[in-house]
């Protein structure tokens, strides 16, 4: 682990009975850091996602944040999931306020967080309505929102935006890099996009096939916003392409 | 649609609904023509129940109204409060379900007008049987919906829960008991209507007042009018229960 990181995972093994599913992972990524996890379809990225997340234990090895293991009680992880998990007895504003709440988060800054999430993703409108009553992009926005109010430590994010068109998903993507920044979370975001890893990611951590483990790691040192017209941006997709290949 | 497309169908849906209680009430005519001595006509029936509003004798309509009203009212208030505590165990405590379901299935089959004579031994004739035909009736499709709204709960929201930290305690006050709260609303608007259906056939069998007593009273003396009456009661305050319902839903589960 080096000393600058933020999390770090160390080993991370997983396996279901016999079957391995993660191989010995590790990694290291820096405070603020938005690193993207891309792979083979069924490589186990969701899988790797829920063992970060505490969410299933790992069979062996440990996730540290602050060089400690990660505990969600003790630390700020936020998660986005790849289906929508707005609370759907909950209005917008009430489930961008929820995690802080469950947090015990002094009241003002819960005020002043909700209504700088609600500001920033356009939601200030729909603020007293209920998930049902909103748009797919809107409720994914909500999600969103409550993940960056906890201004987390680590935010992971599964494929958030599988659901939605590409225009709005470009808009997001712009969304959460501006979150990203003024919040100061580390982002850990897997997609099978390769250009959506290329347009979010300062690094990318490409996975083999299962037995899974961390094939490379490629630094994309564009500036933002990315002009994925570049050729600076297509070669990159092109050679994380050529990683991920099997054909 | 249109707006006019719109008023158009709604009238259209109003014109057949009249039209469906005028062919009932053609019918009811018809056979009350054909067979007076078995069935009264509508008016003559309206007649009868302002004679039993105004002049009553003995227990009037309201008092028998009210006495099965307020069994309800017990019962069904009694049982949504057990039911949904016993559902949120069974939900939520694998010992305890494990423990007590076994009993509860075994139980949950046999329907509520089948304890009647095992309760009337036990409790006697008085209130407390009534009451206790009708809890059983209310208490099973509550318990059965809320086990079933938490165990249907989409798991997306137990993860979600999960990661932002929620203790054991708020993830079933703050995640699990909400997202299963229309599910236990099902469960207790089934029980309402299961209520009325206890609380007719209780009365029939052990009872002094109320409609059940009413329409066996009336059979017994060959008065269609009065079993025809506590019919149209029962109906009404059901529907009207019902209706209340929906709106006290609407306000308290607007998800």
């Amino acid at each position: 682990m080096s000393e600058k990181a933020k999390v770090s995972a160390v080993g991370l093994t997983k396996k279901f009975d016999d079957l391995l599913v993660l191989d010995n992972i590790s990694f290291d990524i820096a405070k603020g850091e938005f690193v993207c996890i891309v792979g083979p379809t069924g490589c186990g990225k969701t899988t790797f996602l829920n063992i970060l997340s505490k969410i299933w234990p790992a069979t062996s090895g440990e996730l540290l944040i602050d060089g400690e293991k990660a505990d969600p009680k003790k630390h700020n992880i936020a998660f986005a999931f790849q289906e929508s998990s707005a609370f759907p007895w909950l209005t917008v504003e009430q489930n961008i306020r929820f995690g802080m709440e469950q947090k015990n988060l002094p009241k003002e800054i819960i005020n002043e967080r909700t209504e700088q999430m609600l500001e920033l993703l356009e939601l200030k409108e729909a603020r007293n309505y209920f998930p049902r009553q909103i748009s797919a992009s809107m409720e994914s926005r909500v999600v969103i929102g409550r993940s960056f109010a906890l201004h987390p430590d680590l935010l992971l994010m599964d494929e958030p935006y599988a659901q939605l068109d590409i225009e709005f998903r470009y808009h997001l993507e712009d969304a959460v890099l501006k979150l990203s920044k003024m919040t100061g979370s580390t982002v850990i975001f897997v997609t099978h996009n390769i250009e959506e890893a290329v347009y979010l990611a300062e690094r990318c951590i490409v996975l083999t096939n299962k037995p899974t483990t961390v094939k490379t790691i490629e630094k994309i040192d564009l500036p933002y916003p990315r002009d994925i017209c570049s050729k600076e941006f297509t070669d990159i997709r092109d050679r994380i392409t050529d990683y991920i290949k099997w054909w | 649609m249109t707006n006019d497309g719109e008023k158009m169908k709604k009238a259209l849906c109003a014109v057949i609904s009249l039209l469906s209680v005028l062919t009932i009430l053609v019918f009811w005519y018809m056979i009350s023509w054909k067979n007076p001595e078995l069935m009264p006509t509508p008016v003559e029936t309206l007649k009868q129940m302002f004679e039993m509003i105004v002049n009553p004798t003995g227990v009037s309509l309201f008092e028998h109204v009210a006495a099965s009203f307020t069994r309800v009212f017990i019962a069904y208030f009694s049982a949504t409060l057990a039911g949904v505590l016993i559902g949120v165990a069974f939900g939520w405590s694998e010992i305890f379900r494990d423990f007590v379901h076994p009993i509860f299935e075994l139980l949950r089959p046999i329907p509520p007008i089948a304890w009647i004579p095992i309760i009337v031994i036990w409790f006697g004739i008085g209130e407390v049987s009534k009451i206790a035909i009708v809890f059983i009736g209310a208490f099973v499709p509550i318990v059965v919906n809320t086990y079933s709204g938490m165990m249907q709960m989409d798991p997306i929201y137990e993860k979600a829960g999960k990661v932002i930290g929620a203790n054991r305690k708020e993830m079933l006050l703050e995640i699990v008991i909400p997202a299963s709260f229309p599910h236990i609303l099902a469960g207790m608007k089934t029980a309402l209507s299961q209520s009325w259906a206890c609380v007719i056939a209780a009365e029939m069998i052990v009872a002094q007042k109320g409609l059940g007593y009413l329409i066996v009273r009336s059979m017994e003396s060959g008065n269609m009018g009065n079993i025809l009456i506590s019919i149209f009661f029962i109906s009404g305050i059901s529907a009207l229960l019902s209706y209340l319902f929906n709106k006290l839903e609407a306000i308290i589960c607007p998800w």
